[in-house]
């Protein structure tokens, strides 16, 4: 039987439940779709788990009221299980990349060049900076973002304790397994306050802690 | 509001179309021409924490630009006004005529030459 065979098939089978299996699949690709259009992370990958589950949903539901063929059941579920994968790997592992895009980041090491020796000494990572007065920096991937902001307001000995707080942070995600950096994407606005405290514990053994000290004062903590 | 779409009649001065920070920063660049962050902080007395995004907001709504300097292994913004004073005024000032020849039609034409007359 081909597959339109198949799908004429699976409509008659369920019969008066077609609509609504229909419903919950244009529901879960709508999810999917602005997913991936959404800017904040967190709404995103909030959608992202909601198209997850309307999708799910739908293909628990054909495979009850099924009663007739079941390979398009299967065939429907392998292929979900195969694009949904490739999406959550897919963002996970091109997230930085997304970043540098968005935020029409570009390599640090072109307006500071000792910026990005200086991480090369601690972690391996490359060092962006992005255009806003608003003092930042963060760690994505293997990727450390900077704004301008933060480079006019911290001195040299500040910055290099911010830079080793990010550091630590991608030295950090790159020993935490895959699953664990999905739920710390998911479920936590900002990161877990016992990783800062490593991040800020790393960052002054290596930068020393007046320069962190000071860069804090300067920063607002949400920013770092 | 940067953006010009609302207008608050009672406020004072430039802060009737503008936040009172973006009025702020507004009339120390068109009185200084180019300035750096520090320079705008220490003008307008306001902190950095609250110009910061201010300034984003102004650069992106196309009221001022800035260009990245390095100066002695420092990096710095500087920034400069899109439109003099004069320019600004004009662009407001048309924008709401408009506004109220589309909202009035021939009666708001015929209270502008009466308060030209007037004038």
């Amino acid at each position: 039987m081909n597959i339109f065979g198949e799908i004429t098939c699976y409509g008659q089978c369920l019969r008066s439940w077609a609509p609504i299996v229909a419903f919950i699949v244009i529901i879960s690709l709508t999810s999917v779709a602005a997913s991936l259009m959404l800017k904040n992370p967190k709404k995103r990958l909030q959608t992202f788990a909601f198209a997850q589950v309307s999708g799910l949903t739908g293909v628990a539901l054909t495979y009850y009221l099924m009663n007739c063929s079941e390979m398009l059941s299967m065939y429907l579920f392998f292929a979900y299980v195969a694009i949904s994968t490739i999406l959550i790997f897919g963002t996970l592992l091109y997230y930085d990349r997304l970043m540098i895009k968005r935020l029409e980041a570009k390599p640090a090491g072109s307006i500071l060049k000792w910026t990005q020796e200086y991480v090369d000494k601690l972690t391996s990572a490359r060092v962006y900076y992005f255009d806003s007065a608003i003092p930042k920096a963060f760690a994505a991937g293997r990727s450390i973002f900077i704004s301008i902001g933060l480079l006019e307001i911290l001195d040299d000995d500040e910055l290099k304790a911010v830079l080793a707080h990010e550091s630590w942070h991608i030295r950090h995600n790159s020993r935490m397994p895959f699953l664990s950096r999905l739920a710390l994407m998911a479920f936590s606005s900002s990161s877990e306050p016992e990783l800062e405290e490593q991040a800020d514990r790393f960052a002054a053994k290596v930068a020393g802690s007046a320069a962190l000290f000071s860069a804090r004062n300067k920063i607002d903590k949400v920013f770092i | 509001m940067v953006k010009l779409d609302q207008i608050n009649i009672s406020n004072d001065g430039l802060t009737k179309f503008f936040s009172p920070i973006e009025a702020a920063i507004l009339r120390a660049l068109w009185s200084e021409g180019e300035m750096t962050t520090s320079e705008l902080t220490g003008k307008t007395n306001i902190p950095l924490t609250s110009v910061a995004g201010t300034l984003d907001r102004l650069v992106k709504a196309g009221y001022t630009t800035r260009r990245t300097e390095t100066v002695n292994g420092r990096v710095r913004y500087v920034y400069e006004p899109v439109l003099s004073e004069e320019e600004a005024a004009s662009e407001i000032t048309t924008k709401i005529l408009d506004s109220l020849v589309q909202a009035f039609g021939p009666l708001a034409v015929e209270n502008f030459s009466k308060y030209s007359d007037k004038k």
